[in-house]
């Protein structure tokens, strides 16, 4: 049963891009979407809107989630080499499966755009390997449950995510870029070294800076 | 001393260059599962993952986007077609004892090579690396050897200890090219490990002549 377009509905999505393309985006954080237009405050809460799903089957929140979400899972697999086809397929697969997983989103191990990255990043691998029957998909699936849990943990995965994410924004373009290849795309240091026609070390040094930089924001979370 | 081993040569954890490549879904699946083992069993590694995953999902959000052809509304609409598919609990637990991520995965029987080792293979299809468990008893010397390509290990039970110090029950052995070594095993507890080879080993003594056509698989 698909419930007719609220007109209201896609006034305040259009309103919410637009914050977030001028704004970035945190999902813990909520951001006052259309807060620049003066006349309507939506909070774009990712975490809620997935839990909303998860109690609620809340089409419109996977509306804005979609919205917000895939155009950037396809972005992220396109600067990763895959072609835009299957960019799109894998953005809206990925949409999909946070529909169905909902009920498993546990915003204390980790944010809405994180656990949507790690969602997006399996079904790459499955696409990738499907002919050769991975289990990779699985594995992941099996450490997530596994993650112990930290009743000495201060704050929720959410937070800590928050906080990656405000420190990314400190890191200089080079060393950005170096971190996107390393740690998103996973390319080994020489690999990196490689693509950025950059010496090796340079890539070791910036990572090396990147990191401490990034364990300075969540020291206090050990 | 092998440069692999200086970020990580206190705790004996993977490093932040095998655990990116790990998150990522870029490494060989064998070499993967033996990360999953270590991920699974060190806390510590456990948190090195979330970590590296949050600035996954921080990359996602400040990344570009690129506007999508189909709609939520299309998304809504295979969903119904084809059914609700709920989320799947993961299956059977695998046998006890053994981490939970080898469950995904056949598993041979234990085999006898030689006086006090047995090996068991791991069975990653499509993986490049040649994975396997391999047990030994109190006391042994692993056959010293060489490689050409990587070894990492991840201890399941008991320990050895060799020049790059002692790795028991959840420690990562990351070992490359060049790095010649001879484990030592507990005197007391044995040792069980899971361990992921790529390129030519070459074993020395005579263990190593019988390990050789086993670990070429």
């Amino acid at each position: 049963m698909v419930s007719a377009p609220d007109p209201k509905a896609d006034l305040l999505r259009n309103a919410g891009m637009f914050a977030t393309l001028e704004t970035g985006f945190q999902t813990s954080t909520p951001v006052l979407a259309g807060a620049r237009k003066g006349s309507i405050a939506v909070p774009m809460d990712a975490d809620a809107l997935v839990q909303a799903i998860a109690s609620s089957a809340d089409r419109q929140a996977f509306a804005r989630l979609f919205d917000h979400f895939a155009p950037r899972v396809k972005g992220l697999l396109m600067r990763g080499g895959a072609p835009a086809d299957l960019a799109e397929e894998i953005a809206q697969e990925a949409l999909m499966t946070v529909w169905r997983k909902a009920a498993l989103f546990d915003p204390a191990k980790a944010s809405a755009g994180t656990w949507i990255a790690t969602i997006a990043r399996n079904l790459r691998i499955d696409h990738a390997r499907r002919e050769k029957r991975s289990r990779m998909s699985k594995v992941f699936e099996i450490l997530d449950e596994e993650s112990p849990e930290q009743p000495d943990q201060v704050v929720s995965g959410s937070e800590r995510d928050a906080r990656v994410r405000a420190a990314l924004t400190g890191l200089s373009k080079d060393q950005y870029r170096v971190v996107e290849l390393a740690f998103l795309e996973g390319f080994s240091h020489q690999d990196v070294a490689t693509r950025l026609s950059i010496p090796l070390g340079t890539v070791k040094s910036r990572l090396r800076l990147a990191m401490a930089h990034l364990r300075r924001h969540l020291e206090d979370l050990r | 001393m092998n440069a692999r081993h200086l970020a990580s040569d206190e705790t004996h954890l993977a490093s932040d260059e095998t655990l990116a490549g790990f998150a990522s879904g870029r490494l060989d699946e064998g070499m993967a599962l033996v990360v999953a083992a270590h991920i699974e069993l060190n806390p510590a590694s456990g948190r090195s993952l979330r970590d590296i995953e949050a600035i996954g999902g921080g990359v996602l959000a400040q990344g570009e986007a690129v506007a999508m052809l189909s709609s939520a509304e299309d998304a809504l609409a295979r969903i119904e077609a084809s059914g609700d598919a709920v989320a799947s609990a993961s299956e059977g637990s695998g046998e006890a004892g053994l981490p939970r991520v080898l469950a995904p995965y056949e598993l041979g029987k234990w085999r006898p090579i030689g006086r006090g080792v047995a090996m068991r293979r791991v069975h990653v299809p499509g993986a490049e690396a040649r994975v396997f468990m391999l047990r030994a008893a109190p006391g042994m010397w692993l056959p010293e050897h060489q490689h050409t390509g990587y070894e990492w290990t991840t201890i399941l039970a008991g320990a050895y200890e060799h020049q790059y110090g002692r790795f028991a029950r959840g420690d990562f052995d990351e070992a490359n090219e060049d790095h010649e070594h001879h484990p030592h095993v507990d005197p007391v507890e044995g040792c069980t490990c899971i361990v992921a080879l790529t390129g030519e080993v070459r074993f020395k003594g005579w263990l190593g002549r019988l390990l050789q056509p086993l670990v070429r698989l």
